[in-house]
């Protein structure tokens, strides 16, 4: 039922394909199962379903489109059928959780962050790090979802409309109103903060 | 053209005719994410040049994004990952 360009691929050109086409887009995708799941066992499960499923129907994928968004747009949809059902209030994230990921060692190794940035600076940068996360983690995981999406992995509107299944106008909408409740919850922050320049 | 959008968008005046402002507004997000036409773009443009509010508006949509993009931070994929995915496959006939 594919269009079978010729001859049949061996399995071993069709792992090859299969790892050189999509294995790179698993970076970003294992960090939008992780911003979906908050929760890193989920994320690791949802991104290897995610990755057998695309391996299933591999031979509907054209090679040289866009593997990120059809790879984004499964995860999606796995997401939907699997993970909202079992976790029913991934929008409600304990605060101490976030914390504590943030201060686990792990993530001081991210790439070369450390060495040479003045400590200060850092040190802030981090701070709104978690704040930006915090907020962000509070919304619904439709607006977190559009959010990401768009300011994060840098989608267009109309490959965000494919891997959501939606309208551009509902994108753009729903875009709207997740901004409108982020910056909600981070005006609150900073007036907490002392910065009241609205 | 814009109809299909303008319901979402709210605010139009009573004439049911959107002013200027009210125009720019529902085009920030466009703007910042890189969507308007160049129509769009030398209206927005054009306007906010003149109008104080609609400038900062911009400003801040802008910083918003940027807050997101440029300091949210991104999680380490664990490095069996890859591996247990490629074994997998592997399995797979």
């Amino acid at each position: 039922m594919s269009e079978q360009t010729g001859k049949q691929m061996s399995k071993e050109e069709k792992d090859a394909r299969f790892e050189a086409e999509l294995l790179p887009v698993l970076d970003p995708l294992y960090n939008f199962a992780y911003r979906l799941t908050l929760d890193e066992d989920d994320a690791n499960d949802l991104v290897q379903e995610t990755y057998l499923k695309a391996y299933r129907f591999f031979d509907y994928f054209e090679q040289g489109t866009n593997a990120k968004a059809w790879l984004f747009r499964i995860l999606k949809n796995s997401f939907i059928n699997e993970f909202r059902k079992k976790s029913k209030q991934p929008a409600k994230v304990d605060y101490s959780e976030v914390e504590g990921y943030y201060n686990s060692d792990d993530v001081e190794g991210e790439g070369g962050v450390a060495t040479t940035t003045d400590l200060r600076t850092e040190s802030v940068q981090d701070l709104i790090g978690d704040e930006v996360a915090s907020a962000l983690n509070a919304l619904p995981v439709d607006f977190r979802t559009v959010i990401i999406l768009c300011d994060l992995e840098g989608f267009t509107y109309e490959e965000m409309a494919k891997i959501l299944d939606i309208p551009i106008g509902t994108v753009r909408s729903r875009l709207h109103r997740a901004r409108n409740s982020l910056k909600e919850k981070l005006e609150n922050y900073a007036k907490s903060m002392g910065y009241n320049n609205s | 053209m814009e109809s299909k959008f303008t319901e979402a968008y709210q605010k139009t005046s009573e004439e049911g005719h959107e002013s200027d402002c009210d125009k720019t507004a529902h085009l920030l997000d466009l703007i910042i994410d890189g969507e308007a036409s160049a129509e769009e773009q030398s209206f927005f443009t054009t306007h906010i040049e003149d109008c104080a509010p609609c400038f900062e508006s911009h400003q801040k949509q802008k910083l918003l994004k940027n807050l997101v993009s440029g300091h949210l931070k991104r999680v380490i994929v664990p490095e069996s990952l890859a591996l247990s995915i490629k074994a997998r496959i592997q399995e797979t006939a």
